[in-house]
């Protein structure tokens, strides 16, 4: 499912713990996800559902909520 | 061989500093996506003979850097064959000769549009290839006039010298991933370019003003470019390297 493969790639490129992951977390809500960590997480995202997201969702991309949002544009299903 | 099985991006190949770049990173292995906006036979043989000469993969990529669209599909282009990009030289730029009070806006616009915003945006679609692997190396092809701020260059240094400062910053920005940012600033270069948008009266002034009293030739910029691609530039960053003779 893209959900769980969502979620993992989120887990997996911000080296979050995946006990305390929520799906209300928001970028700079946790040290992991920084601007650096950001960067980290869209192109394990492009990576892993062979996508290329432009710059302007890029900047947009400020929780996990709205990030599926964005993946929808680029015809990811959840 | 400084480039074995490196894979490269080069904009603005198929003449002067960037078509030497092609020669000299191929002859040190690496496989290269050559970017061009008008490719013809000329350019493809002297591709196909490359790639004989020194058994190494050429890509010719249509490259428009003031079509944003085109630019998108370049990059997609060259992240849907190659997933793991090395190296990126940001080489392609026009030149543009005029009074400060005889540049008009719309030339202004022009030259920043193709010489720093089309480069801005390439180099954003190829640098997350390089965040994925954590490790790569652009070189921005900026020019002497961005620091020396020579007469009649206002639009063209002033965007040379706005690389100068994206590089820097960027350099800050993906270091962490190991992703190393240089530019070089290249004097006088006997390129079509160069002669055909430069006095010759001044070259003939800035020549008796270089240290080595010659003008520069493209492959001794293409040496320079290879070396700050290489890994034996690997704790350089940052970094502007004139290459100019000495002025």
């Amino acid at each position: 499912m893209s959900l769980d493969k969502y979620k993992k790639v989120f887990i997996e490129s911000l080296s979050i713990d995946a006990t305390k992951f929520s799906d209300q977390i928001k970028y700079n809500d946790i040290p992991e996800w920084d601007s650096i960590g950001h960067m980290t997480l869209i192109s394990a995202l492009e990576e892993n559902f062979s996508i290329t997201i432009d710059t302007d969702d890029i900047v947009d991309f400020s929780s996990f909520e709205v990030g599926k949002k964005i993946l929808l544009k680029y015809g990811v299903k959840f | 061989m400084l480039l074995k099985n490196k894979n490269a991006v080069v904009t603005g190949c198929n003449r002067g500093i960037g078509k030497e770049i092609l020669e000299t990173f191929s002859s040190n292995g690496a496989n290269i996506f050559a970017c061009v906006r008008n490719s013809d036979n000329n350019f493809i043989n002297f591709t196909k003979e490359l790639e004989k000469k020194f058994n190494n993969k050429i890509f010719i990529v249509d490259l428009d850097l003031s079509d944003t669209e085109n630019i998108k599909n370049a990059a997609n282009e060259i992240l849907s064959k190659e997933k793991s990009i090395d190296i990126l030289i940001n080489n392609a730029g026009i030149i543009h000769t005029a009074l400060f009070q005889m540049t008009s806006e719309v030339k202004l616009k022009e030259i920043f549009d193709i010489n720093f915003f089309s480069q801005t945006v390439f180099t954003q679609y190829i640098l997350k290839s390089m965040i994925r692997k954590r490790t790569g190396s652009i070189l921005y092809i900026s020019s002497s006039s961005a620091i020396d701020s020579n007469k009649g260059r206002s639009a063209y240094s002033s965007a040379k010298a706005a690389l100068i400062t994206q590089a820097k910053t960027l350099s800050k920005e993906v270091g962490p991933y190991n992703i190393r940012i240089n530019v070089i600033a290249p004097g006088l270069t006997d390129t079509d370019m160069m002669n055909q948008n430069t006095d010759k009266k001044i070259i003939e002034q800035v020549t008796s003003e270089i240290s080595l009293k010659r003008i520069g030739l493209p492959n001794e910029i293409a040496k320079a470019a290879l070396f700050l691609s290489s890994d034996y530039s690997s704790y350089i960053t940052g970094q502007v390297l004139r290459v100019d003779g000495g002025m």
